[in-house]
């Protein structure tokens, strides 16, 4: 005799229902965060759409109940690096150690007079200059700085996407945060 | 200073505020005397406050249609149903337009894709609503499928003309909102020998949904679920409305207000 099956076809729709329901709330998101690692619109377009594809195709594989917008960007970085490792740019660097290494950390004087640098940063960088100095960071620590600072992931959701230790992780965040701090300084020099 | 080394360490954690309590008060006591590390403290909370301060500017907000594009691929991953009238914009503009002058404030956040067609209804329907909810869904679904293949595409004025006609229904299709996804697919006719329905497809993110309209029948509000689907029957007048969808039981309420507010 067949066994009696545990849920009802309906009860599976309205749970496949919700995750849906649920994942699509992150488009914005997704986008942001897609635009940020290829620059380009129609490719971060054509990310979110090729997440969601995955998403959608591999809904049984995710918990209900765990945390679904770091799920949905592990599928992101995931298909962002096999595209970045298809095209053979240089953005293959966001899964390499190497650069953890390799970068180093410019010398930008920290002096007394960054005590609050927070003030001026906020009061005369522009958007220009910001993306300016941003596109100039390593892709690995763009990533990381974006999604500890923008997309507020924590350092044991970043490592769980992006597979890397947590260690790693802080050490991206913080190389991230200084170089871009060294970049802007330069760009408008501190004349308190 | 010695701890220095010590210290670099627990900057990025402690602008986080992720460290234990102790390392954290270990810092604080650190940076009150030390300019240097208190310096690197400052540099990392600033560009973390830049960075969210500036998030609107960094990165635009996704295009207005991205979302619907999105959930359409779900719609295909649950049935074979194609997004045929993107591209057309021309009608869609017409559509839009026509649409947009004709009420409903709490109109559907929705997609919309339009079809009418002619559906035939069994006399068993007329004594169960399960059986017209089960006929209907069906019916739902085959013509979704079959408007895949023609890709037919009228203007929401052929639809009310040919509701006119074929029902002597003198209706106006509800406002689906301002969204800018808005399509409009066209009319199709199909009559067989029994009855015949009216059958208006739309699409709600990117997931088709059908509002069939029973000429000279009446029945209680209900809402049936039946084969994967939810049907939501109502009557007016003389007209009785049926909304087919897969969609959770609000949804399926909300859209049912605003066909209701709509259509007589």
């Amino acid at each position: 005799m067949a066994p009696a099956k545990s849920a009802s076809p309906g009860a599976d729709s309205h749970a496949r229902e919700a995750f849906e329901a649920d994942a699509l709330e992150y488009v914005d998101s997704l986008y942001r965060t897609a635009l940020w690692l290829t620059r380009v619109p129609s490719d971060a377009d054509d990310l979110v759409q090729d997440t969601y594809l995955k998403a959608f195709r591999a809904a049984d594989s995710f918990t209900a109940g765990t945390n679904i917008r770091a799920w949905l960007f592990t599928i992101l970085h995931n298909a962002a690096r096999n595209r970045a490792r298809g095209r053979a740019r240089d953005t293959v660097t966001v899964d390499s150690d190497v650069v953890d290494h390799a970068a180093e950390v410019p010398q930008f004087g920290l002096s007394g007079r960054v005590d609050d640098p927070e003030t001026l940063l906020l009061k005369n960088a522009l958007a220009p200059e910001i993306q300016a100095a941003v596109d100039e960071l390593p892709d690995a620590f763009r990533e990381a700085v974006w999604l500890r600072d923008v997309e507020e992931f924590s350092y044991a959701e970043i490592a769980g996407m992006l597979s890397i230790p947590v260690g790693t992780v802080m050490s991206r965040i913080s190389r991230g945060r200084r170089m871009l701090f060294g970049r802007l300084q330069h760009l408008r020099p501190v004349n308190a | 200073m010695p701890e220095c080394a010590h210290i670099d360490a627990l900057v990025t954690p402690f602008v986080d505020d992720a460290l234990p309590e102790g390392e954290r008060q270990t810092v604080t006591r650190h940076i009150t005397a030390c300019p240097a590390c208190r310096a690197k403290v400052a540099v990392e909370r600033s560009i973390r406050s830049l960075m969210q301060a500036r998030r609107a500017d960094l990165a635009p907000p996704a295009p207005a249609d991205l979302k619907s594009r999105c959930a359409a691929l779900r719609a295909r991953q649950a049935a074979p149903v194609v997004d045929f009238a993107s591209g057309r914009t021309a009608s869609r503009v017409a559509v839009l337009s026509a649409w947009r002058a004709r009420l409903a404030p709490y109109a559907l956040a929705a997609s919309l894709l339009l079809a009418v067609a002619g559906v035939f209804l069994y006399q068993a329907t007329r004594s169960s609503s399960r059986v017209l909810a089960a006929e209907l869904a069906m019916d739902h679904e085959k013509c979704f499928g079959l408007n895949a293949l023609l890709g037919t595409q009228h203007s929401s004025d052929t639809v009310e003309a040919a509701m006119a006609d074929g029902f002597d229904w003198h209706m106006r299709l509800p406002d689906i909102s301002e969204h800018d996804d808005v399509n409009l697919v066209g009319s199709r006719l199909c009559l067989y020998g029994e009855g015949k329905t009216a059958h208006i497809m739309y699409r709600h993110n990117g997931r088709p949904v059908s509002l069939f309209m029973l000429p000279s029948e009446s029945r209680a509000d209900e809402l049936v679920k039946v084969l994967g689907h939810q049907a939501r029957i109502w009557s007016a007048g003389d007209r009785t409305f049926v909304l087919v969808a897969n969609e959770p039981a609000p949804e399926m309420e909300r859209m049912t207000a605003l066909v209701r507010t709509t259509l007589r």
